[in-house]
C-alpha cells in the first residue's frame, strides 16, 4: 500500500494480524514524510501510545469514539494538531527530564541540530503540566491565552521532539553498549 | 595473515607472562645477592691483606730464655736495662709456653709476695729493614704487670695496675722505632711482675714490618674480639625488639624469655670487651654467675619446647645457680670469683661446664622425636659448652696460650639458635596469614554466592507474591464489576428483555469499567490529580453532545504515598460513580470538580446544580446500592464519603488521609 501515492492521514491499527503496527509507522514516515500517522487503539494506554509516538506517529484514536469525534480528530491531525492524554503528558515530561540530563552531561550528538531543540520550551512544558492536571486542550488554551489550535500544534511539536529524543537516546545507549562506533 | 601472526604472538607473550615475571624476579634476586656477597668478601680481603709481601722479612720468635726472682712489692720498671746485668740463671723454653711455677725459696716463704719473671728472646742477625717495625704476639698471659724492652730500652707497658678484663683477648702490638744511627735490634726482653703462685704464659712472637704483620694482627683482633662483640650487640638489639613485641603481646612469654636471654648473654659476655681492671667486685660476680643464669633460662626454654616437666632437674639447676649467685655476692664472698687465684674459681667454671653438658644432653634426649626446635637448642647448648670448655682449658693453662678463647662465640651460637627459632616462627606466621587470607577470600566468595542465591530466591518469591496479589485483585474486580455486569446483560439479552440501545449502553459501561481498571494500573507516582485528570479524560466523550458543563477547579495536592493500583481503582470508581449519578439522575447542567488540601487529609468535592435527593432515604433504599458501594470503597482505602443534597443541588465529598498507616 505504501508503494502508492501518499495520503494526508494514515490510520494504523497496532494490532494488525500480519505484523507490528510500529513497523508500518516507521516505514510510512520514511516513504510518506508529509503524511500524518494516526494510531488506532482500544484503550489509549501509555505503553502503546508512547511506542507509536516514538516511532513517529502524530496522534492516536480510541476505537470506541463516536463517529463525529473520529472525524474531528482526523481533521485536527491533518491540520497539524495532535491529541494528548494526561498520562501521556506525564510520560513525555518524565522522558524529557531524564534525556535532558543525558544531553547536558554527556555528548552532543551528531545529527542533533542544537542541544536546546532537544529540550522542551517553557511554553511546551506549561502545556504538558496543564494537561497532567486534567485540563482539556481548550481550557489550557484559555489559561495560556492561546487558541486551542495552537495548543494542539504544540503537542505535535512535542511529539516530534520525543521522536528525535528517543532516537538520540537509542544512539547514546548503543554507543555506551559498544554497538555503534563514535 | 600478517595480522594473524601478530595476534598469535601477542597471545603467546601474554601466555608466557607469569614465567617471564618469575625469571626476572630470580634475575633481580641474583643481581642483588651476588654483588652484596662480592662486596663483603672484597672488604674482608682488603682488611686482612698484607701478609703476602715482605713475609720473608718477618722473624718468628719461638725460643725464649727465662728466669724469675721474688721480691717484696711491685716496682716501676726501669727505663732501660741490660740483660747481661741479670743473674745468669736463664732457662730455655719453646714458645708458645706456660712457664712452670717454681717453688719459692724456703727462706723467703710468705715474705716475698711478688715474683718478677724475665723472658729474653734473641733476634737473629739480618739486614736492616725499611719501614717501621712492630712486635706482634697473641698474648702474654699473666695476672700482673708487663713491660717490654727492645735492646734494653723500655718500649711498651701494659696492665700497670693488674690485668684488665679484656687483656687476654687483646693481641700484643708493640711498634719498635728502629731509627737510623741506632744499632739493629738484637734482643727483646719482657718483664712480668705477678703473684708467685700463678703461671706466666707467652705465645710465640713475630717481629717484622708493620705492613707484613698487620693482616695477622687484624685477623686475630677481629675474630677474637670484634666479631663476637658485634654478634653480641646484635643479639641484644634483637632481644630489645623481642621485648617490645612482648609489650604488645604480653601473653606470649617466650618473647620476654628471649629478651631475658639476650640481656643475660650480653652482660655475661661483656668481660670480653671492657678494658677495666679486674677486681673482685659486682662485675666479677655478674660475669661469673651469668653463665649459670643463662643455662637456667635455656633449660626453661627447652622445657617449654619439649613439654616435659623435669622437676628435679629444674630444682637442681636453680638450686646450684642460687647457691653460686648468693655465696659469691661481693659482700658475702663465701665463694671467690675471678681474679682470685683460689682453686675454687676454676672449680666453679667446671661446674658451669658440667651444667651445660647436663642441660644439653638431657634437653637433647627429652626433645628427641618431640621437638625439632628443642633438639636444635640442645645441640646449641652442647656446642656452647664445648666452646666454653676451650676458655676453661686456656684459663687453667691446660693448652698453650696461643689458643682462641672460643667462649666469646657462645653468644653467637645462642643468638643463632634463637634467631633460628624466631625465623621459623616468623616464616610460619606469614605462611599462616597467607593461608588464612586465602581461606577468608574463599569463604567470603562462598558467602557472597550464598547471599546472591538467597537474594535471588527472595526476589523471585516477592515477584511471585506480587503477581499473585495482582491477579487476585484483578479477579476480584472482574468478579464484582465487569463480570457480573456482562453476565446480567447476557441473561437479559437471552430472555429478550433488553433492547439493543440498552445492550449497547451496558457494553459501553463495561468498556468504561475496563478503561478504569487499565488507568488504575498506570503509574501515577502518588499524584492524585493525575489520576483525576485521567478520569476526566475518559469521561470527556460522555459529556460531549450533552448540555452539561464540567467545571474543573482543581488545586495542587500533596503526594499520596499510599496511592497504588488497588487504591487508585477505588478512588476512580468512587469519583466516577458520583459523576455518573449527577449525569443520570439529577438533570444537572453543571458539574463542578474541586480539590483541596487541609489538615491531615485532602478532599475531592463534586457538586451539581441538579434537583438533589434525600440522602437518608437513598441510603436506606435498594436504589442506594451505588452510594453503599462508594462508602464501602472509601472505607477500604481509609477514606470517607459524604453527601449534602437539597433542591438546589448535591455536593459529594471524598476525604482521603495524607498518610495511611497499616
Amino acid at each position: 500500500m505504501l508503494q502508492g501515492p501518499p495520503t494526508d492521514v494514515l490510520l494504523v491499527d497496532l494490532g494488525l494480524p500480519d505484523g507490528s503496527g510500529i513497523d508500518v509507522i516507521q516505514e510510512s514516515i520514511i516513504r510518506w514524510p508529509s503524511c500524518s500517522v494516526m494510531v488506532s487503539t482500544n484503550f489509549g494506554d501509555e505503553t502503546h501510545v508512547m511506542r507509536s509516538i516514538e516511532a513517529g506517529a502524530a496522534g492516536y484514536l480510541l476505537k470506541d469514539s463516536s463517529p463525529a469525534r473520529i472525524i474531528d480528530e482526523i481533521r485536527s491531525l491533518a491540520s497539524g494538531g495532535s491529541p494528548i492524554s494526561p498520562i501521556i503528558a506525564r510520560q513525555v515530561l518524565a522522558r524529557f527530564r531524564t534525556s535532558a540530563g543525558v544531553t547536558q552531561d554527556k555528548v552532543v550528538l551528531p545529527g542533533q541540530v542544537e542541544a536546546s531543540s532537544e529540550l522542551l520550551s517553557p511554553r511546551e512544558m506549561e502545556v504538558l503540566n496543564y494537561i497532567t492536571r486534567g485540563f482539556t486542550a481548550q481550557e489550557t488554551a484559555k489559561l495560556m491565552q492561546l487558541s486551542p489550535y495552537t495548543v494542539r500544534t504544540f503537542v505535535r511539536r512535542i511529539y516530534g521532539k520525543l521522536k528525535v529524543s528517543s532516537k538520540s537516546e537509542a544512539i547514546y545507549e548503543a554507543r555506551t553498549l559498544g554497538l555503534l562506533r563514535d | 595473515m600478517l595480522c594473524n601472526g601478530i595476534f598469535a604472538r601477542q597471545r603467546q607473550a601474554h601466555h608466557d607472562h607469569p614465567r617471564v615475571k618469575k625469571l626476572s624476579t630470580s634475575f633481580v634476586a641474583a643481581a642483588v645477592l651476588l654483588p652484596s656477597l662480592a662486596l663483603l668478601i672484597a672488604v674482608g680481603i682488603w682488611y686482612l691483606q698484607g701478609e703476602s709481601q715482605q713475609s720473608a722479612a718477618v722473624v718468628h720468635l719461638t725460643q725464649a730464655d727465662w728466669q724469675d726472682a721474688d721480691g717484696r712489692s711491685f716496682r716501676q720498671p726501669p727505663a732501660s736495662i741490660d740483660s747481661n746485668a741479670l743473674p745468669h740463671r736463664w732457662q730455655s723454653a719453646a714458645l708458645p709456653s706456660v712457664l712452670p711455677v717454681t717453688a719459692q725459696h724456703p727462706a723467703a716463704s710468705g715474705g716475698l709476695p711478688v715474683r718478677t719473671t724475665w723472658l729474653k728472646m734473641s733476634l737473629p742477625a739480618r739486614p736492616a729493614l725499611a719501614g717501621p717495625l712492630v712486635l706482634y704476639g697473641v698474648r702474654i698471659k699473666t695476672d700482673g704487670t708487663v713491660a717490654v724492652y727492645a735492646n734494653g730500652r723500655l718500649v711498651h707497658r701494659a696492665q700497670q695496675n693488674g690485668p684488665l678484663w679484656n687483656s687476654l683477648f687483646t693481641p700484643l702490638w708493640v711498634p719498635l722505632d728502629e731509627t737510623e744511627g741506632h744499632a739493629p735490634l738484637t734482643e727483646i726482653l719482657i718483664r712480668v711482675e705477678h703473684a708467685p703462685e700463678t703461671a706466666v704464659g707467652l705465645s710465640s712472637l713475630w717481629m717484622g714490618p708493620v705492613d707484613a704483620l698487620r693482616g695477622r694482627y687484624y685477623l686475630r683482633q677481629w675474630l677474637q674480639r670484634e666479631l663476637p662483640a658485634t654478634l653480641s650487640a646484635a643479639f641484644m638489639v634483637v632481644g630489645i625488639f623481642a621485648f617490645f613485641v612482648w609489650v604488645r603481646r604480653s601473653h606470649e612469654t617466650s618473647y620476654l624469655l628471649f629478651f631475658n636471654l639476650a640481656a643475660v648473654s650480653f652482660v655475661g659476655h661483656l668481660h670480653y670487651y671492657v678494658s677495666l681492671p679486674i677486681v673482685s667486685d659486682w662485675f666479677a660476680w655478674l660475669t661469673a654467675n651469668a653463665l649459670f643464669w643463662l643455662l637456667v633460662v635455656i633449660h626453661l626454654f627447652l622445657r617449654q619446647l619439649h613439654g616435659r616437666r623435669q622437676r628435679w632437674l629444674s630444682l637442681l639447676l636453680v638450686g646450684v645457680t642460687l647457691a653460686s649467685s648468693v655465696a659469691s655476692l661481693p659482700f658475702i664472698a663465701i665463694l671467690p670469683v675471678y681474679p682470685s687465684t683460689s682453686l675454687l674459681v676454676p672449680l666453679m667454671y667446671a661446674i658451669a661446664v658440667l651444667m651445660g653438658l647436663v642441660v644439653s644432653i638431657v634437653g637433647g634426649v627429652s626433645a628427641h622425636g618431640r621437638s625439632r626446635e628443642g633438639l636444635l637448642l640442645a645441640a646449641g647448648v652442647g656446642l656452647s659448652t664445648l666452646l666454653g670448655m676451650s676458655d676453661w682449658l686456656l684459663y687453667n693453662n691446660v693448652i698453650n696460650p696461643e689458643g682462641w678463647f672460643l667462649g666469646a662465640y657462645t653468644n653467637a651460637v645462642t643468638f643463632a639458635m634463637f634467631g633460628q627459632l624466631m625465623y621459623r616462627r616468623y616464616v610460619n606466621a606469614i605462611t599462616e596469614v597467607e593461608q588464612v587470607n586465602a581461606g577468608l577470600a574463599q569463604r567470603l566468595q562462598a558467602r557472597e554466592a550464598e547471599l546472591e542465591l538467597s537474594h535471588k530466591l527472595l526476589r523471585e518469591a516477592a515477584l511471585r507474591q506480587s503477581i499473585s496479589d495482582e491477579r487476585q485483585r484483578l479477579m476480584q474486580d472482574m468478579h464484582d464489576g465487569l463480570g457480573s455486569t456482562l453476565i446480567s446483560a447476557i441473561r437479559s439479552v437471552e430472555h429478550g428483555g433488553m433492547n439493543s440501545a440498552k445492550v449497547s449502553q451496558t457494553l459501553k459501561d463495561c468498556l468504561d469499567d475496563l478503561k478504569l481498571m487499565i488507568d488504575s494500573m498506570e503509574p501515577v507516582d502518588a499524584d492524585l490529580l493525575l489520576l483525576l485528570a485521567t478520569l476526566r479524560f475518559r469521561l470527556e466523550p460522555r459529556l460531549e453532545g450533552t448540555d452539561i458543563t464540567l467545571v474543573w477547579e482543581v488545586q495542587e495536592l500533596p503526594p499520596l504515598d499510599w496511592l497504588e493500583p488497588s487504591s487508585a481503582l477505588h478512588i476512580l470508581r468512587i469519583v466516577q460513580e458520583s459523576i455518573a449519578n449527577s449525569l443520570r439522575h439529577t438533570r444537572a447542567s453543571r458539574i463542578r470538580v474541586h480539590t483541596a488540601a487541609g489538615g491531615d487529609g485532602i478532599t475531592v468535592t463534586i457538586e451539581d446544580n441538579g434537583q438533589g435527593f434525600d440522602v437518608a432515604t437513598a441510603l436506606d433504599s435498594a436504589a442506594g446500592r451505588g452510594l453503599h458501594n462508594q462508602q464501602r470503597r472509601a472505607q477500604a482505602i481509609r477514606g470517607k464519603v459524604s453527601w449534602v443534597s437539597n433542591s438546589a443541588g448535591t455536593s459529594f465529598t471524598l476525604w482521603l488521609p495524607l498518610e495511611r498507616h497499616a
